[in-house]
C-alpha cells in the first residue's frame, strides 16, 4: 500500500497509473473536489481572521468600542497586560472604553484631544484541522496622548483564539501582553526597571474578573507565549509542487485538467499566506533574540544579509549573523522590535518559488540608549515539499537614527562588516544609508502597467 | 498526514477499489454537477486572489512615494481616477493624480536628506460580489524628515481586463506632528485647497478637522460580526465631518 501511495504521489495522481474505468475516474474527482473545497475554506479562515484583527484595530482608534467588543463571543475574553481577565462583551466594551478615554453613555466618538492609535500588524495566523478554531500572534503599535497633556509609544503582542460559531468567525480569547507604554519625550530606552509592573490606573478602578498569569513588561526580558510549539510550521504549508498531469481528452478529462488548474489556483493563493506566516514568525523570533528557532526558518544553502552585513551562507552562519544582534534571548533592557509589514508576495507560476518585498520599522534600546529605523526586505523563499522556507532574505536599509534627536538631526550609518564573525562573502551592493536614499531594486514590475520602472 | 496526502490517499483506495468490479459511468447530469462545484469553487479562488491583488497595488503605492516615483504611482490608477488627500481638494483623472504629487508633494525622484517614507499598514480589502470592484482601508504612517503621520486610506478599485487599478483614492488624515514633540503640541491641521498648488478640480467631498480634533472617515464594511453598519459617531468635537 505504501509503495503504491508513493508511486501515485510520485505521479502526482493515480488516474494516469492505472487504466481506470470512468466511474473510478469519476469517484477519484469527487474526492479532489471535496479535498478542494475544504482547502479553499482554510485559505478564506485565514483571511477572516486577519479581517477581524484589523476591523477591531479601526475601531478602536475612533472609540467604537461597542463595535470592537462585538467581535467577540459573548462569553469573550480579554486579558489586559498584567492587570487579569474581563469577561464577556460588556466587561470589554468598558474596559477598551477606560483604556482609550471614550464614554460608556454616548455614542461612540472619543473626546476633543484623545489620541488612541493601535495599529494592528504583523499577524501570525494557525487554523485548527477541524476548521473551526484558529489562533493568532498580532503586534500592537500605538500612538497614544491627550493634546497638550500626554504623548506616549505603546508596544504590545497579542495572543488570540478565534472559534466559528454559525459559520461567522469570533474572537473567543485576547490575550494582551502590553510590553510597554513609554512617553514620547525619553521613549522606552528610558523606561526603569519595574516601571510596567503592577496594576495600572484602570484595573484600581474597575478590577478584572480573573487573575492575568504571571509576566514582566520591558525593560525586563519577558517572551509572550506562542501558541504554536518550536518545530511547528503548519502554517507555513502549502500543497507541495506538482506538475499539471496530461489528461484524456474527454468529458471527464476536461473536469480533471479544470480541478489541476484549481488546485494550482489556490494552493498559490495559500502560498501568499503561508508566507505572510512565515515572516511575521521570524519578525516575532527575531524580537526576542530566539536566533536558532529564526535561523531554522531558512532552506539548507539560503543567505543573510542586513545593510552592509555581507552575506552569510547556510543556517549555521545564519544563526551566527543574526547574534551580531545580541546574545541569545538578549540582555537586560534590550528592545529589538523588527515589525514586519507592508508585503507585496508574487508567487511563481508554478508554485514553487516566490519573492517578497517587506517594511521593516525597527525600535532598538541597548545601555539605556533608543534608536529608530526603517528599511525594506528583499526575499526570496522556496515551497520544499509543502512547507514555505527563506532562501534569501536581504535587508536594505533606509535609515538608522538616535531616539532624542530623531533620524534627520542624528542619522547614525550602517555597520560594516563583522570583523569578529565576518560573512561568506562581501555586501552585494555597496550604498549609505539615510541622509542618502536610493531605490531598493524591485522583484516586480508595476502591477497596473507591466512595466519595471516609469523612467524615474 | 496532511489533509492533502489523505485526499491522495482516498484516491489511491477508490482506485484499488475500482481495479475489481466495474462501476456504471457518471450520467452527464453528474458530470455537469461536478463541473459547477469546480466553478464555483473558482469563484472563491479568484476572490481569494483578487484580495491579494488590491492589497499589492495599495502597498506598492506606498513604495513608490517613499522615493517620489510619481510615474510609478500615476499608472496605478485608471484613466478616470480621482484622487483626494488631506483636505485639498478632488483631482480628476491619471494626468491630474501626478501634477498632484509632482508639483504638490516634491520633484520627481529621491533626494538625498528628504525622507518620506509612507508606510502602509494593516490593510484590510473587500471585493465585492461582481468580482470587478473592490474596497479597501489602510493606515498610511508616515516617518518623514519633519516627523509623523497617520491617515486612512478609503480606496476603491476597478479590474479592468483582468487588472485591478485605482479608481478612486482618498486618503483622510489623522495626525500629523513634528519630531520634537511628536503629538504632544504644535501638530499639523488639515490641508485645503489654497495651501499649495496644483488647485484641485473640484473642492472637497467633506470638511473635517484633524488631531487634537478628530474624524471618522466611514467604514466600506459591516461589522464582520453583527454585520450592522457602523452607528453614527458622537457630534462632540469635530466626530461629525461638514457636508457629508
Amino acid at each position: 500500500m505504501k509503495l503504491t501511495l508513493g508511486v501515485c504521489l510520485g505521479l502526482a495522481l493515480c488516474s494516469n497509473a492505472y487504466a481506470l474505468d470512468d466511474a473510478a475516474r469519476f469517484k477519484a474527482l469527487q474526492i479532489r473536489v471535496k479535498a478542494l473545497a475544504e482547502e479553499t475554506a482554510y485559505v478564506e479562515a485565514i483571511d477572516k481572521i486577519q479581517r477581524l484583527g484589523r476591523a477591531f484595530g479601526y475601531y478602536t482608534d475612533k472609540g467604537y468600542f461597542g463595535e470592537a467588543a462585538d467581535l467577540f463571543t459573548e462569553d469573550g475574553t480579554f486579558q489586559w497586560g498584567a492587570d487579569g481577565v474581563y469577561k464577556g462583551k460588556a466587561r470589554i466594551r468598558e474596559l477598551l472604553t477606560r483604556h482609550g478615554g471614550g464614554s460608556l453613555k454616548e455614542p461612540p466618538g472619543l473626546p476633543f484631544g484623545r489620541l488612541n492609535l493601535r495599529m494592528q500588524l504583523q499577524p501570525m495566523v494557525s487554523i485548527s484541522a477541524d476548521g473551526n478554531s484558529a489562533h493568532a500572534r498580532w503586534r500592537e503599535w500605538g500612538l497614544l496622548g491627550e493634546y497638550k497633556k500626554w504623548a506616549s509609544w505603546g508596544d504590545a503582542v497579542m495572543e488570540d483564539d478565534y472559534v466559528r460559531q454559525n459559520g461567522v468567525w469570533k474572537i473567543a480569547a485576547r490575550r494582551y501582553y502590553l510590553n510597554f507604554e513609554a512617553p514620547y519625550a525619553g521613549g522606552w530606552a528610558a523606561l526603569k526597571p519595574g516601571s510596567g509592573d503592577g496594576p495600572s490606573a484602570v484595573a484600581r478602578d474597575f478590577p478584572p474578573d480573573a487573575p492575568a498569569p504571571a509576566y514582566a513588561a520591558f525593560p525586563s526580558l519577558f517572551v509572550p507565549p506562542y501558541h504554536y510549539a518550536a518545530g511547528d510550521v503548519s502554517a507555513l504549508r502549502s500543497r507541495a509542487p506538482f506538475d499539471l498531469p496530461r489528461r484524456p481528452e474527454d468529458a471527464l478529462g476536461r473536469l480533471e485538467a479544470l480541478a489541476d488548474a484549481k488546485e494550482l489556483a489556490l494552493a498559490r493563493a495559500q502560498s501568499v499566506r503561508a508566507i505572510e506566516n512565515l515572516q511575521a514568525m521570524y519578525g516575532y523570533f527575531i524580537d526576542k533574540g530566539q536566533w536558532k528557532r529564526a535561523a531554522a526558518l531558512f532552506s539548507r544553502d539560503a543567505t543573510y544579509e542586513f545593510g552592509q552585513s555581507g552575506v552569510y551562507v547556510g543556517g549555521a552562519h545564519i544563526e551566527r549573523a543574526l547574534s551580531l544582534m545580541g546574545p541569545p534571548g538578549l540582555e537586560a533592557g534590550q528592545l529589538n522590535n523588527y515589525v514586519m509589514v507592508q508585503p507585496i508576495i508574487h508567487i511563481s507560476a508554478d508554485n514553487r518559488t516566490a519573492k517578497a518585498r517587506w517594511r521593516s520599522d525597527v525600535e532598538l534600546s541597548r545601555a539605556g540608549k533608543g534608536r529608530w529605523g526603517g528599511g525594506v526586505y528583499e526575499n526570496e523563499y522556496v515551497n520544499d515539499r509543502g512547507t514555505w522556507k527563506f532562501t534569501q532574505l536581504h535587508y536594505y536599509v533606509t535609515f538608522w537614527g538616535d531616539y532624542d534627536k530623531g533620524w534627520a538631526a542624528q542619522p547614525i550609518p550602517m555597520d560594516p562588516p563583522s570583523t569578529t564573525l565576518p560573512p561568506d562573502r562581501p555586501p552585494t551592493l555597496l550604498y549609505q544609508s539615510f541622509p542618502k536614499l536610493q531605490v531598493v531594486p524591485y522583484d516586480y514590475v508595476n502591477p497596473v502597467s507591466g512595466k519595471p520602472n516609469a523612467g524615474e | 498526514m496532511s489533509k492533502h496526502t489523505l485526499g491522495l490517499l482516498a484516491v489511491a483506495l477508490a482506485t484499488l477499489g475500482a481495479s475489481g468490479a466495474r462501476a456504471a459511468p457518471p450520467t452527464e447530469a453528474e458530470l455537469k454537477a461536478l463541473g459547477q462545484s469546480l466553478d464555483s469553487l473558482g469563484t472563491r479562488i479568484t476572490r481569494l486572489q483578487d484580495l491579494a491583488d488590491v492589497e499589492i497595488v495599495q502597498h506598492a503605492y506606498g513604495y513608490y512615494v517613499d522615493k517620489a516615483q510619481w510615474r510609478s504611482l500615476a499608472d496605478l490608477f485608471a484613466d478616470d481616477a480621482t484622487l483626494e488627500i488631506g483636505g485639498k481638494g478632488i483631482f480628476l483623472g491619471k494626468k491630474r493624480v501626478f501634477e498632484y504629487m509632482n508639483t504638490g508633494l516634491g520633484p520627481i525622484g529621491p533626494h538625498d536628506g528628504l525622507l518620506i517614507d509612507h508606510q502602509q499598514f494593516q490593510c484590510l480589502p473587500t471585493i465585492n460580489d461582481d468580482g470587478l470592484t473592490a474596497s479597501i482601508r489602510c493606515i498610511a504612517f508616515v516617518m518623514s524628515s519633519g516627523g509623523w503621520g497617520h491617515n486612512y486610506y478609503e480606496d476603491r478599485f476597478i479590474k479592468e481586463d483582468g487588472v485591478w487599478k485605482f479608481k478612486k483614492l482618498h486618503g483622510p488624515f489623522n495626525m500629523y506632528g513634528g519630531y520634537k514633540e511628536g503629538w504632544l503640541d504644535h501638530v499639523i491641521v488639515n490641508t485645503y485647497p489654497e495651501k499649495f498648488p496644483p488647485w484641485p478640480d473640484l473642492p472637497p467631498s467633506i470638511i473635517y478637522l484633524t488631531y487634537p480634533s478628530y474624524y471618522i472617515e466611514p467604514f466600506h464594511y459591516p461589522n464582520p460580526v453583527t454585520g450592522k453598519p457602523m452607528p453614527a459617531p458622537s457630534p462632540r468635537a469635530g466626530g461629525e465631518a461638514f457636508g457629508r
